[in-house]
């Protein structure tokens, strides 16, 4: 259709507003509350217009054109009437643009100039009310308009569900929970609110005074922290070479949201506490070194073990958190110039049951959907993922979608957060995903609620499961699990009756003994429903780091080269032979992260080069990682911060970080995205690929890698799945694998229309084993460990950042508050947790979160860690450890001062 | 002045009110819209509205607080302060207006020294303004909880106020 604005005909399509028309054609219409996150609201009237045959003005951004509508934007009435509201808005405050963070990027500014008001006609009315008792925002109510965006995002987008108006008319205020400082609030520092807000009321604290948006350089990259791989951009003072703020994008996969992590964690890269300069260990101390010097004795050192015992004895790790390139080249270097297959990464202690698992039923290790499916899905099934504190932004999606009338169960042993906006609870013992499980599949066949059609045509063998299961009625499952029958009927008919459902989990699935089995089953259950290869639906584990799911397709894995190309294939070897121009590659797959540090201890290995895995902290049963790192002969880390293992290296080297080098990570949803150089490397930090590269030159090996380019360039020539995705091609949105040729748009979904990688799904037999550690008299309560919101990993990245200790300072025991009362424990109480492994005191935390018999914690600080009490019993395929539960005994230590709860819905006390 | 032992109104025990308060809750909790009936038994059984009510509700019916809090202060039905045993409401609708509640609103105010929103010490009275109760043909009109008092002048305001005074023997033994 068409329609005149100021007497110029313009296309217009149904469902468009007047608005969305002027806009694309370059007229400017003054606007406030709208903005095309939050919608249509029409409340601060600034976008008027006038439209012939209609009375008085029209609000532009909730006006739907219609044919032949006549609109007038610029006439003197329609101009006069706007200022005079903006004029009335400017009254109701103080907005003075002196000293105003957003002045230069503020809106309400730029509709002033446009409308060329200098100040209000009326008398300003300055309240000097600010709100800075939080650690990252503030809001100065005299620059507030009350447009109510901070409050639709709050509520819509993130659905933190903090911010809100209080009381009526001329009174109206935004305000946080039961109006309290947003300090005191349950506010979990998303930061959403302050990159909405038009004006200067909602602003970041930390970068107050540090200049204004217009002053810096802007970097598009993507987020360091978990595997949603959010994009963001770097604000850099060029001259300190610092990052000084960070904003969401509004591209995929968070459509401009963060969480406090990727928002406020960004001073790390600048901190004096970077490792800067290669250090060498000389009588017990680590001392600085040239380059030259370090790679040389690595080198030696390197030569001479392994001309001795062989290239068996070295392994290699790269890691979850560095860019594909650099895993890349760690791989290559270690196949291609030591001529082993020694080689593995973090994965091994999160999702590599998720990659055993998911491969074996469908053909591909990796999470079938996409992020932004979540808001199409029907039925959402959460299991084992704490997802509001480990992976925000996935868990802003998965509560808008709950809000939007899609269903919501979660199973958790623990009320995590996002129970609050479930329709079902379930809460089961820990480790007993497959009884359960299984005993929902078995009621869903009893009700005929399977997708017959979809097992016979596109899996091989349906009437296994059938039979398998039916060792599982719902009456011995519901014994086993713990949740009552009543209600698995419940999640069955639910599950069953859906015609969309999404299975997302996380760690609580992965990190047990039965780690493979439990994703097998969620992969059976899955293809009993019918739900895979369509919009909305699949299997969907959320990677934990940044770049796990990169460092698996990348080949950091003993059994593949990069893009899952197996090393026992003779007709790979062959081409990768020839490809890097290199003969004898080890025809024998390598040993899995566990047994190269078993292996220590037998003298089978001897050289561990490490790049960004402080194996110490992260590795189950701490006094035996330590035992077994102090056997080793030779250590080298490759790190950005020193941590608790560079306390055991024999050399350490300088590594980059995420904005310091370009390359590429891959998200959760397989999605390949850029990373570009913001700042400049302290000291003499080296990327990873270029140590690669002068260590094989040192060894009498090019390996080719020139620059972070030429690397990926060198793996696309003979990666399969990932050959097609180009630097070019990324540069604005990432690409999901797979994407064979730059002519390939990229693949949204796995196995599209139940066209399985493997060809049929395989379904597989899972039975219940129990953990492998019970609790008894001795050690009565089941520990279980995670993320915090506030914190990432063995904290480097956080802790080194300014603010997220003060929120968070240090690690805290959950404890029910049934075991609370019974040992007299209250919050803040210092406690001793102690299991057969050893010992750590930290603050009890007692919460509702955590069911009678079960306590939780977190590794991230190294004063108190939770893998000093885990215990180091593995997944049978994967040798994945059981984190998730061990027995642990507590004992009161002190009184502590009383902590006011902040009620529920919270990431802390 | 010495403080009070026992609150006068006779919301001593505000431990036991918001255990009733929870059985409330919980019967009220599967209905649809179920929050503003919550906060109007809220409203009756302490008088007010509690801080402490307002976490329980947000808990038991999984509500966020600033909802409630925002629901709570949009409607004037809604309190969040003690309110006196009377709360007396003037109607500054327009035609009350005209009539002169603004003269009846200035004497409550002498009589009561009170302003609007505010409780008398002995927590008898409330004092508070509404926008016409649609009486119009009776204005200028004040009610006083639920009784109207129709063509009023600003004359009569101190008899009226007596006469709710004497029904009601402030408790003057129970302070110190």
């Amino acid at each position: 259709m068409q329609i005149s604005i100021n007497n110029n005909t313009y296309a217009a399509f149904e469902g468009e507003t007047v608005l969305d028309v002027a806009k694309r054609n370059g007229i400017y219409i003054p606007t406030l509350c709208y903005h095309v996150k939050t919608g249509q609201s029409a409340k601060c009237r600034a976008c008027i217009v006038s439209v012939e045959g209609m009375r008085g003005f029209q609000t532009s951004c909730n006006l739907n054109v219609r044919e032949g509508m006549l609109v007038q934007t610029e006439t003197k009435e329609v101009i006069d009437t706007q200022k005079q509201i903006v004029d009335l808005m400017l009254a109701s405050g103080y907005h003075n643009c002196l000293a105003c963070e957003r002045s230069g990027s503020c809106e309400l500014q730029d509709v002033c100039y446009h409308l060329g008001i200098e100040k209000t006609s009326f008398k300003d009315a300055p309240t000097g009310i600010k709100d800075e008792s939080s650690e990252f925002i503030v809001i100065d109510y005299d620059k507030c308009i009350s447009c109510g965006r901070c409050v639709a995002v709050c509520n819509n987008n993130v659905v933190n569900e903090v911010l809100g108006f209080g009381y009526r008319g001329k009174q109206t205020t935004i305000m946080c929970d039961n109006n309290i400082p947003m300090g005191d609030s349950s506010c979990v520092q998303c930061g959403e609110c302050v990159q909405i807000c038009p004006t200067g009321a909602l602003t970041d604290k930390k970068s107050r005074g540090k200049g204004r948006f217009a002053q810096f350089e802007k970097v598009d990259t993507t987020c360091p922290y978990c595997g949603v791989g959010c994009q963001l951009t770097l604000h850099v003072d060029r001259a300190k070479n610092k990052v000084v703020r960070v904003t969401g994008r509004d591209v995929w996969p968070n459509n401009g949201m963060l969480c406090v992590k990727g928002r406020y964690g960004f001073e790390f890269h600048a901190s004096p506490k970077r490792l800067q300069y290669p250090l060498i260990k000389r009588n017990g101390k680590h001392e600085r070194a040239s380059w030259d010097e370090a790679l040389d004795y690595i080198v030696d050192r390197t030569r001479t073990i392994t001309a001795q015992y062989g290239p068996d004895v070295f392994s290699a790790l790269g890691s979850g958190r560095i860019t594909n390139e650099n895993n890349y080249a760690i791989q290559k270097f270690t196949r291609g110039v030591i001529k082993t297959n020694n080689i593995d990464h973090c994965a091994r202690t999160c999702h590599a049951p998720t990659v055993a698992g998911l491969a074996h039923a469908f053909g591909s290790g990796a999470a079938t959907n996409s992020i932004d499916e979540i808001l199409e899905t029907e039925l959402i099934f959460v299991i084992g993922s704490n997802m509001t504190e480990a992976h925000p932004v996935v868990s802003y999606y998965v509560k808008k979608a709950a809000k939007n009338g899609a269903k919501l169960i979660v199973c958790d042993p623990r009320k995590v957060d996002i129970a609050h906006w479930s329709d079902l609870f379930v809460q089961l013992r820990v480790g007993t995903d497959v009884p359960f499980l299984n005993g929902l599949i078995n009621e869903i066949f009893k009700n005929g609620w399977h997708d017959e059609a979809f097992m016979k045509n596109n899996t091989e063998n349906p009437d296994d499961i059938k039979k398998w299961v039916a060792d599982y009625p719902i009456e011995k499952a519901s014994l086993l699990c713990g949740v009552p029958e009543e209600m698995m009927r419940k999640v069955a008919q639910m599950l069953g009756e859906a015609k969309k459902v999404s299975i997302i989990y996380c760690l609580g699935i992965t990190e047990h003994t039965t780690g493979t089995d439990n994703v097998k089953t969620l992969a059976n259950l899955q293809m009993v429903l019918g739900h895979l290869g369509k919009r909305g639906c699949g299997v969907n584990p959320l990677r934990g780091q940044n770049n796990v799911q990169g460092a698996c397709d990348m080949g950091a894995l003993p059994n593949v080269y990069h893009n899952y190309q197996s090393v026992t294939d003779e007709k790979v070897i062959v081409k990768m032979e020839k490809d890097w121009g290199i003969s004898g590659l080890s025809r024998k797959e390598g040993y899995k992260l566990p047994t190269m540090l078993h292996k220590a201890r037998s003298g089978e290995t001897k050289i561990l080069f490490c790049v960004g895995d402080n194996t110490v902290q992260t590795e189950p049963n701490t006094a035996k990682t330590i035992k077994e790192i102090e056997a080793l002969e030779f250590l080298v880390v490759v790190d950005i911060f020193p941590n608790m293992t560079t306390e055991y290296a024999d050399v350490i080297l300088p590594d980059v970080c995420f904005n310091e080098d370009e390359g590429t990570y891959s998200n959760l949803d397989r999605r390949v995205q850029f990373l570009r150089k913001a700042v400049e490397a302290p000291g003499e930090a080296r990327p990873t690929w270029w140590i690669m590269q002068e260590l094989g030159k040192r060894m009498g090996v090019d390996l080719g890698f020139q620059s972070a380019k030429a690397t990926w360039e060198d793996m696309r020539r003979t990666g399969t799945i990932m050959g097609g995705i180009t630097y070019e091609r990324i540069q604005t949105n990432g690409l999901q694998w797979p994407c064979p040729t730059v002519e390939h748009p990229g693949t949204p979904i796995l196995h599209l229309n139940g066209k399985f990688t493997r060809g049929l799904g395989l379904f597989s037999k899972t039975n219940y084993r129990p953990q492998a550690e019970l609790p008894d008299a001795e050690y009565p309560f089941i520990l279980s460990t995670g993320r915090r919101l506030w914190h990432y990993h063995t904290g480097t990245q956080t802790r080194n950042s300014i603010g997220l200790e003060n929120i968070f300072p240090e690690e805290l025991l959950e404890i029910s508050p049934y075991d609370a009362k019974i040992m007299k424990v209250k919050t803040g109480d210092m406690v001793k947790a102690t299991s057969r492994r050893g010992t750590i005191t930290l603050k009890a935390w007692v919460t509702d979160r955590s069911p009678a018999g079960v306590t939780w914690c977190a590794f991230h600080f190294r004063e108190a860690h939770a893998n000093v009490l885990t215990i180091d019993a593995y997944d049978d395929v994967t040798e994945t450890p059981e984190y998730k539960a061990c027995a642990i005994k507590i004992e009161k230590v002190s009184e502590g001062e009383p902590v006011v709860s902040r009620g529920f819905r919270q990431a802390r006390p | 002045m010495s403080t009070p032992e026992k609150c006068l109104c006779g919301n001593d025990d505000e431990a036991g009110l918001i255990e009733r308060l929870e059985e409330i809750i919980i019967t009220l909790k599967e209905k649809p819209g179920a929050l503003i009936p919550v906060l109007q038994a809220t409203q009756s059984l302490f008088g007010y509205i509690p801080n402490e009510a307002i976490l329980k509700i947000s808990e038991i019916l999984n509500e966020p607080l600033s909802k409630i809090f925002g629901v709570i202060t949009f409607y004037s039905f809604f309190s969040l302060k003690p309110r006196g045993k009377y709360l007396i409401r003037v109607c500054m609708g327009t035609a009350c207006y005209v009539q002169g509640a603004n003269e009846v609103l200035t004497a409550l105010k002498q009589q009561l020294s009170i302003d609007i929103g505010e409780t008398t010490e002995d927590k008898i009275f409330t004092l508070d303004i509404g926008r016409c109760f649609g009486a119009c043909g009776l204005a200028p009109i004040i009610m006083v909880n639920d009784d109207v008092h129709q063509w009023i002048k600003s004359s009569d305001v101190a008899k009226i106020i007596k006469n709710y005074r004497r029904q009601e023997q402030p408790k003057t033994t129970e302070v110190l």
